[in-house]
């Protein structure tokens, strides 16, 4: 055993070690990454970073039909896009342990959305979940996850939140487990063949039918061990009212009672179902109690049910009322929790600062490939009145100013469907979808697909960086090699277009002028375009001691020439690039400029120059 | 004991290798650590926080409560600023002058505040601070990249807490051994930089 000062995501994949996990796949997305780029450290087990969500849990369900333990890792956008399938696996179960990391991002700070995946996973597709109070718990639970998914043959889920993933604390690793499994199919078709058909196990029922009642007998399993579980727990505290804390809303009431020095009745809950007895006992000779859980009020529903059942009058107080129903929990909000019932007195409240902090809005990277594409597109866009649909990924930064391109936003590929739709109405207008690499291959080609057999008129542009660059370089079908950084085949996007019989075209996106010209054409063109932009991460590449894309080009200021018109920062955005208002003239950060040179080339006046 | 600290600067300032170092230095202590990040789109320019938490007593929340932290280490004045709340009246504010411009401030369409507006406002919620060019003297030994370090050394000047040779044996087990001397050297010039 060695402590370490680690991060929550390996703390997470070393509990999966631990417990002899062999087969890990995953999506990367805020906050989860991490954990599968742990689980390389494993010996003997197969890594990989899966094309999407959904795929990586039907992967990880296949290795576990085969008895080795398996680990589906995703963040709860990726949980969504598993939805369908997590809606079957509950009915048929598993063989060897599955588990399902699906974490959430309370607060948002770096997701489309936030949501509480408890609700899909546990309300709807009725699976046991853990909801960990500290890294060193989501450990523990990982590891008993794996024992209780095979002993129980369900999938279980560990649903970490943001500030669990992303704390740091001293964890004890321990060594890998080996379990030595040889991998074995055995047919089960009553289990794994789900459909409609009459069952005659099951005495003639319908297959669906019998396969949720068995669903509903195993809720019994999962509450007995809830009620045992070392996760769940009471502590005796002063006075008629209780605090229940929820994975990390455990830990905020903890701090809350140290900063205030009392002792509340707490009851510590780490598991769902809930331990219904447990719950009781703590609920009785309660008047009121507040529940601390993130993000959704499904704890405190599900304690009012209770309280009806059993006939108590306990006042529950959640995220629907009382606490707030968004975003994050604090140890703040527990304090003014108390003092609004009058446990404790009112704290001072810290006044923000007079002086507003300027917010750091998203851009490229300097140097990023994206840029030269994104000024390209937003001129020729807006010389054509084009509506420009967005997608995720380091690009969507083209939908914030300066550059304002993207008008929408939604999910994982959705640019190209939501493009298709509004182009299909009719509109007199030119629709194109912006959308990268990673996210075509991911939800993005399948759209693509229907734009054609329906025949659309749009433009797709692919922002083709070789990488999935937002959540830090990880490879895709079409990088060319995989996560332990072998070669593989790479798809070719071109080809995926010529094989759809679109019409293909492909820029350099440091070239304005010829990216500009291309894009023009595609975007007159009747039926679906692709134009592939083409140069790959200048992060990425430079990064490994590879040259950038472009050739690079000393970028000079020639002072007495710039207007302040500005149009170098509205449609590049460059953070090397500032104004300066007394002079009313731009100038070139020449400590950051890694001399791309499209700023020399989008100004007319010849104030930046490349030499 | 019981020491909060906030370190806030932009994605690529290095200020999570600064939370590790500290956070191991307070294990070699024998002390309790627990420490978390919001990042954001850190590679983007975006800000960055970290919070450690360092105690005899067990610590529960990863998250430093308004006005609860020791110490202020910013990696830059606006980030410093946005985290000023924080701050307990009786803590302390260590921030490098060297700014970081934002996107839409270059633009002209934002305000970065005037170094003396941020000062005074950090003023108000400490006596004790202290404002030094880190990078000018990062750079000066060798890169920016060091940056972190040298607010490092100006912080084990600050606090009592911080015994040089222990913060120099945490370093050598973090840093590759090629850049230790230089990075030694980054340590020793923060300490000096706080007079």
């Amino acid at each position: 055993m060695k402590a370490s000062y680690v991060m929550g995501n390996k703390a997470i994949a070393a509990g999966a070690l631990e417990a002899g996990v062999s087969f890990v796949t995953g999506y990367p997305g805020t906050p989860a990454t991490e954990i599968v780029e742990e689980c390389l450290h494993g010996e003997d087990v197969y890594v990989e970073w899966s094309v999407n969500e959904k795929v990586a849990l039907e992967m990880a369900t296949g290795a576990s039909l085969c008895n080795l333990r398996s680990l589906a890792v995703m963040k709860h956008n990726g949980t969504n896009f598993a939805a369908d399938f997590i809606m079957h696996l509950n009915f048929t179960g598993v063989c060897g342990g599955l588990v399902l990391v699906s974490a959430d991002d309370p607060g948002g700070n770096s997701s489309q959305n936030e949501e509480d995946t408890r609700i899909l996973l546990h309300t709807y597709g009725h699976l046991p979940v853990f909801d960990p109070a500290t890294p060193a718990e989501a450990k523990e639970m990982i590891k008993e996850a794996f024992e209780l998914s095979e002993e129980m043959g369900s999938c279980y889920i560990l649903r970490p939140v943001m500030r669990i993933c992303h704390s740091r604390s001293v964890i004890q690793l321990s060594a890998q487990k080996k379990l030595q499994r040889v991998p074995q199919f055995v047919d089960d078709r009553s289990r794994f063949v789900m459909s409609a058909v009459s069952e005659p196990r099951a005495g003639g029922k319908m297959r669906p039918l019998w396969r949720h009642a068995l669903l509903n007998q195993k809720q019994a399993d999962f509450s007995r061990y809830a009620e045992e579980s070392v996760f769940n727990s009471i502590e005796d505290g002063v006075g008629p009212i209780g605090f229940v804390g929820c994975g990390i809303g455990y830990s905020y009431i903890k701090e809350a009672e140290t900063v205030l020095r009392r002792k509340f009745p707490v009851l510590k809950l780490g598991t769902l179902p809930l331990p219904r007895q447990k719950v009781l006992t703590f609920l009785r000779g309660l008047e009121k109690v507040v529940v601390f859980e993130e993000i959704e009020p499904v704890v405190a529903g599900l304690l009012r049910g209770i309280c009806s059942d059993e006939g108590l009058t306990v006042k529950i107080l959640g995220r629907d009322q009382f606490l707030p129903g968004e975003g994050e929990l604090t140890t703040e909000e527990v304090i003014a929790a108390a003092a609004r019932l009058g446990l404790v007195e009112r704290p001072a409240a810290v006044k923000p600062a007079a002086v507003e902090a300027p917010v750091r809005t998203r851009t490229q990277c300097i140097g990023c490939s994206h840029r030269g594409l994104l000024s390209a597109l937003k001129q020729v866009s807006r010389k054509n009145k084009a509506i420009v649909t967005g997608d995720i990924g380091c690009y969507d930064a083209g939908s914030f100013p300066p550059i304002e391109l993207q008008s929408t936003i939604f999910c994982m590929g959705s640019s190209i469907p939501v493009a298709s739709g509004i182009a299909k109405t009719g509109i007199d207008r030119p629709v194109v979808a912006v959308i990268g690499d990673s996210t075509f291959f991911h939800n993005g080609l399948l759209g693509l697909v229907g734009a054609v057999s329906n025949q659309s008129r749009i433009t797709v542009v692919l922002c083709d960086n070789r990488t999935t660059a937002m959540t830090g370089f990880q490879p895709h079908p079409g990088s060319g090699e995989n996560i332990f950084q072998e070669t593989v085949p790479a798809l070719s996007p071109e080809k995926i277009g010529q094989a759809l019989g679109v019409k293909t075209r492909i820029i350099n996106p440091y070239l304005l002028e010829e990216s500009k010209t291309i894009l023009d054409q595609a975007i007159r063109e009747e039926g679906v375009s692709l134009v592939i932009s083409r140069a790959p991460c200048y992060l990425l590449s430079t990064r490994r001691g590879g040259q950038p894309y472009f050739a690079r080009r000393e970028v000079r200021m020639v002072p007495e020439r710039c207007n302040g018109c500005k149009i170098c920062i509205n449609d590049l955005g460059c953070p090397a690039l500032y104004y300066m208002e007394d002079e009313n003239r731009v100038a070139v950060d020449l400590k950051s400029c890694v001399h791309c040179g499209l700023c020399a080339d989008l100004c007319r006046r010849g104030a930046i120059i490349t030499v | 004991m019981k020491m909060d600290l906030v370190i806030c600067g932009v994605g690529g300032q290095g200020n999570l290798l600064a939370s590790v170092a500290i956070a191991n230095y307070a294990m070699r202590k024998g002390l309790n650590v627990i420490g978390t990040e919001t990042i954001g789109a850190a590679q983007r320019g975006g800000s960055v926080v970290s919070h450690l938490r360092i105690s005899e007593e067990k610590i529960y929340s990863p998250t430093v409560p308004a006005g609860a932290a020791d110490v202020i280490l910013g990696f830059e004045l606006v980030e410093a600023l946005r985290h000023i709340d924080r701050l307990n009246p009786g803590g302390c504010y260590i921030v490098n002058s060297e700014t970081v411009p934002t996107v839409l401030g270059n633009m002209g369409l934002d305000r970065y505040p005037p170094e003396g507006e941020i000062l005074r406002e950090l003023r108000l919620r400490s006596a004790k601070g202290y404002l030094i060019n880190a990078s000018e003297k990062a750079r000066e030994l060798g890169g920016a990249i060091m940056t972190n370090i040298v607010l490092l050394g100006a912080l084990s000047r600050v606090l009592p807490f911080f015994e040089q040779e222990d913060l120099a044996a945490v370093l050598a087990e973090l840093l590759p051994a090629k850049v230790l001397a230089v990075n030694l050297q980054a340590l020793k010039a923060g300490y000096d930089l706080v007079a």
